[in-house]
């Protein structure tokens, strides 16, 4: 029979006198304790989900959402230690977190595969064709369907392309678009999240930089790509970070 | 004879990348370049963000000799459509410089019951 570890047989019962106060003296405070002290499980969780296209530090704000929900549903009545209860609602939220970006945690290799050729192969085919190759090409090309093209593609493009409705997603956020347009305080609202400007400055120079090219000069994506020494897809992909992280920072 | 295809559409983020590989179908069928296809789902993804309204999001696309027409509403009125409908502010990087760019044309119409939409162009260069 193994011998209960000391320390961790005291973390539990600290855990349990902060959940009880929490339940059931409404201590705001033994919250955040629990917080902190749970913080460690929501890094370790979230690096298993990390270099998926998503910032490690975004991974960890989700994981704590759900760590937060673990602590308002834990029963005190129940014999099971906070961690162990905790840790399926934080997978879960980033599991959440990444199906509501649009992308599958889990991509087929072939398409994996098909997704790391594409970039090349469009940029080859636009030298060659001196003009943008549509779909049915880079399907000849590649020796595929169009159909898998288009699913490749957008492999490429989910990885990249934020929320269009921002937000962590809980139950009980209300979508911001809902509360648009009602009456002229809603509708100047309107007019600012029409106009991006304001967060440009917020972006990283590149980005701004290709914004600028894209609608300010009007230059097409495999123009821009030549000038900043970049793909035409991987452009495309910072084009559409830039407007979602602007669209967000005005949310 | 134009072919036509309408799909409706949660306004939810999570339907995003849904919209987008069928308007890359329709491309494909359309025979826009690589390119042509990146600006209308973009178009179509920043217009769907933007909508407002309902929660469900109709995009009519009708596909004809030399172009690609969509349809998208209905939009709430005051919002995004009198948006549209004011002329560009200078170097404002607006949702309508983002539309002039990567569509050929646009515009907000009024149905024949109230409700508005945006019908949005984009031609087939090949």
């Amino acid at each position: 029979m193994r011998t209960p570890d000391p320390a961790r047989t005291r973390a539990r019962e600290v855990d349990r006198e902060l959940l009880r106060r929490l339940h059931q003296e409404g201590d705001r405070s033994a919250r955040e304790q629990l917080v902190k002290r749970h913080l460690q499980l929501v890094r370790s969780l979230a690096r298993r989900y990390a270099g998926r296209g998503e910032a490690l530090e975004d991974i960890e704000q989700v994981g704590a959402i759900g760590l937060l929900k673990a602590i308002d549903r834990f029963d005190v009545e129940r014999d099971v230690s906070l961690s162990t209860y905790a840790t399926p609602t934080v997978v879960g939220e980033i599991k959440r977190h990444f199906r509501d970006k649009g992308w599958a945690i889990r991509v087929p290799r072939a398409l994996q595969e098909l997704n790391a050729k594409m970039s090349t192969t469009i940029d080859r085919l636009t030298s060659r064709l001196g003009r943008s190759p549509n779909v049915a090409e880079i399907a000849t090309e590649l020796k595929t369907t169009p159909e898998e093209v288009l699913e490749a593609l957008e492999v490429a493009t989910a990885y990249t392309t934020l929320s269009l409705s921002s937000g962590p997603g809980g139950e009980d956020e209300s979508d911001p678009l809902e509360s648009l347009g009602h009456d002229d305080a809603e509708f100047e609202r309107s007019e600012d999240r029409a106009s991006l400007a304001p967060a440009l400055g917020h972006l990283p120079t590149r980005e701004q930089e290709i914004l600028r090219m894209r609608f300010e000069e009007g230059l097409p994506q495999t123009q821009i790509a030549d000038r900043v020494g970049l793909s035409q897809m991987h452009v495309s992909r910072l084009i559409r970070k830039a407007l979602g992280t602007m669209r967000d920072e005005l949310q | 004879m134009a072919d036509r295809i309408t799909l409706e559409a949660p306004l939810d983020g999570a339907f995003g990348p849904v919209v987008r590989l069928i308007v890359g179908g329709i491309s494909e069928r359309a025979d826009l370049g690589f390119e042509e296809m990146d600006d209308l789902q973009l178009a179509i993804e920043r217009l769907h963000a933007e909508a407002g309204g309902s929660g469900r999001l109709t995009l009519a696309f009708e596909l004809s000799s030399g172009h690609v027409t969509v349809r998208i509403g209905p939009l709430e009125e005051g919002g995004l459509a009198d948006a549209l409908q004011r002329p560009a502010v200078p170097g404002a990087l607006t949702l309508a410089r983002v539309l002039d760019t990567v569509v050929d044309s646009y515009g907000v119409e009024e149905a024949t019951d109230g409700r508005l939409f945006i019908r949005i162009v984009k031609l087939v260069r090949g």
